[in-house]
């Protein structure tokens, strides 16, 4: 897996993390990495196979479209048993995502962290001049 | 007063400790904190109280917005947070006081074995119990079941495992709500929640989850302890897992609907994690149909996981479970939120209860406890870290007059995950703790890490807040010989 450049927020009893970018599109993708990188270490690649799952996600703003798109993948990633280690957004702005997320099988992976959710606990997510950044705790 | 993080706060006495409501324009009633001066230092290092001052936001808030002694930063509500809303005053539910693994909670159970049979076979027993219980993300347990019986289980919980001939109808009578809460429609779960639920029955988790062997380092009521049959050097069993990924489902989707609730009920709330609506909405309703669903299901993933347990032991010491006398103490929620009645300004109220990371704790005589139990009050089991120790308390008349029936649930942390990923090293940890007699086997190393010892408060002080507060009594203290963490 890539590494991924996130910074941690410290949080007692929770995961948090703060990620950069210079576009809505990399901001979202970025932070859909990061829950794999998170929650499961690479192991064997025995299970070759990748998959493709579309997500679409809608929102009234882009804070709400954010953790809309997080708990998604997070959802989609365990009924399928996937870790996302790509995404293709096809299409954003701040109330709408239309992307792909690429998988392989969990089962090439050592277990991290199980995360359960990600919430809306001092959730940023805005635009600081050219550089979107968001910060986002969570449950784990 | 005492100002401590800008959060000013008035003593009581040495347990207890005020936010008065005019800390915050928009408070409802005053912040209540039970707590020694020791824990103090602790519980201002984090952002916990600013929570407890957000919960007393709530609409319908009675009383106080109270914090068990093992309170810490959790996400909208504190961990070790409890509130009440009272139905007829406009009294609200939300998801976030019950959190996203619903009904997480622990039971504990008995054997007749004792130290000297366990301490030559205890590596065999916590490799056996590893490799025969599922844990750790994703996992899939070896109960399957159809889409039907899944349907089942959110109706009967734990009754639908002892129907499947996993266990007996004494566990369910040792259950906090026997089981299954009433009331419960499939209908209000969606089908991505039934999805992630399908293949985890029986099945640990990760994180803090844990099954532990413990032995009975220490009794303190000699009368709870004879009705319960417990003695010195006695082998015991905890658990302690929850809804699974259902669980977590079933919060996020109401999350997601309660935070239109917001603008609809004219509802103003510091945190949107804090996202509530009226009791008597179609958005509540709907809600705590689909949270007893989830309940059910974690009540019924404890009884699986029991009766894998026994199987376990039946393989390791060869004779039956019943011979072993694994007898179930009781099984207790912590992450739920239930309508039950109690007295507020001398007037029997419905309220609705939230324990967020908080056990129900209800005094003797009380008519939901089982008959064995109404003299000594509910059991109330509180898991410590994997070094240290764990209780079982009993609950008293005193916590249904101050806290709605309700004690703290385990010792709380202390330091964050990335904290102890960068101070502990996974392979000293675990020599530290098999030269302390406790074998531990985790599914990942980071798991290990970020569960230590020294990550929690010393659920010792937790409970002597309690005890000394009288919120519930301590029975007995037990040590643990050997951990499996998910």
């Amino acid at each position: 897996m890539r590494k991924i450049p996130y910074q941690f927020i410290e949080h007692t009893a929770d995961i948090g993390i703060r990620i950069k970018s210079f576009s809505l599109a990399g901001l979202f993708k970025k932070a859909g990495i990061a829950i794999s990188g998170l929650s499961l270490q690479r192991g064997n690649q025995k299970y070759r196979e990748k998959h493709k799952i579309i997500i679409r996600q809608k929102a009234s703003n882009v804070e709400e479209l954010f953790i809309n798109w997080l708990n998604e993948l997070l959802s989609v990633s365990a009924v399928e048993s996937l870790a996302f280690e790509n995404i293709q957004i096809n299409r954003i702005n701040e109330y709408f995502v239309d992307a792909i997320a690429i998988g392989s099988d969990i089962r090439n992976y050592k277990i991290n962290t199980e995360i359960k959710a990600a919430t809306y606990h001092q959730l940023k997510v805005k635009k600081n001049g050219l550089i979107w950044q968001a910060e986002v705790i969570f449950d784990v | 007063m005492k100002e401590i993080s800008g959060i000013p706060l008035d003593k009581i006495d040495d347990y207890r400790w005020s936010i008065p409501r005019s800390y915050k324009p928009g408070m409802r009633v005053p912040g209540l904190i039970y707590a020694d001066e020791k824990l103090l230092k602790d519980i201002y290092q984090d952002k916990a109280m600013e929570q407890v001052a957000n919960v007393a936001f709530l609409p319908g808030i009675v009383n106080n917005s109270l914090a068990m002694p093992d309170i810490h930063w959790g996400y909208g509500f504190p961990i070790g947070g409890v509130a009440a809303t009272d139905i007829e005053e406009e009294g609200v539910i939300s998801p976030g006081g019950v959190g996203f693994d619903i009904n997480c909670g622990v039971r504990l159970l008995k054997t007749d074995l004792e130290y000297d049979d366990v301490k030559d076979k205890i590596k065999d027993l916590i490799y056996r119990l590893f490799s025969d219980i599922p844990s750790g993300v994703g996992s899939e347990g070896c109960i399957k079941v159809s889409p039907e019986e899944e349907r089942e289980i959110l109706l009967k919980g734990a009754r639908w495992a002892v129907e499947k001939g996993f266990g007996t109808d004494d566990d369910l009578e040792y259950t906090e709500e026997n089981g299954a809460m009433p009331g419960a429609d499939p209908q209000a779960v969606s089908e991505r929640a039934m999805q992630r639920g399908k293949t985890q029955s029986g099945t640990l988790g990760s994180g803090n989850h844990f099954l532990e062997v413990q032995i009975i380092d220490q009794l303190y009521d000699q009368e709870a302890c004879k009705v319960l049959g417990l003695n010195l050097g006695q082998v015991m069993v905890e658990i302690h897992s929850g809804s699974r990924g259902l669980g977590y489902q079933v919060c996020e989707d109401y999350s997601r609907s309660m935070a239109a609730s917001l603008a609809k009920y004219n509802i103003s709330v510091p945190d949107r994690q804090l996202a509530c609506a009226p009791l008597t909405s179609v958005e509540a309703k709907a809600y705590l149909s689909a949270m007893k669903c989830a309940a059910n299901y974690a009540w019924c993933n404890r009884q699986c996981l029991m009766h894998l347990t026994r199987q376990v032991f039946e393989k390791i010491f060869g004779s039956s479970w019943q011979e072993l006398g694994m007898f179930l103490i009781y099984d207790v929620a912590h992450n739920i939120a239930k309508i039950e009645k109690h007295k507020v300004g001398g007037k029997e109220k419905n309220l609705c209860v939230h324990r967020k990371g908080a056990t129900r704790a209800f005094g003797p005589n009380h008519p939901v406890l089982p008959e064995k139990y109404k003299k000594i009050g509910q059991p109330v089991i509180i898991p410590g870290d994997m070094g240290r120790n764990s209780y079982l308390l009993a609950g008293t008349e005193k916590a249904m007059q101050e806290t709605f029936g309700s004690a703290c649930h385990g010792a709380g942390r202390l330091k964050s995950r990335t904290a102890a990923a960068r101070s502990i090293k996974p392979d000293i940890l675990l020599k530290e703790l098999e030269s302390k007699g406790i074998i531990v086997k985790a599914s990942g190393r980071n798991t290990l890490v970020e569960e230590a010892p020294s990550v929690y408060k010393d659920v010792n002080d937790v409970v002597d807040v309690m005890h000394n507060a009288g919120i519930s009594k301590r029975v007995c203290r037990m040590r643990p010989i050997g951990t499996v963490k998910g």
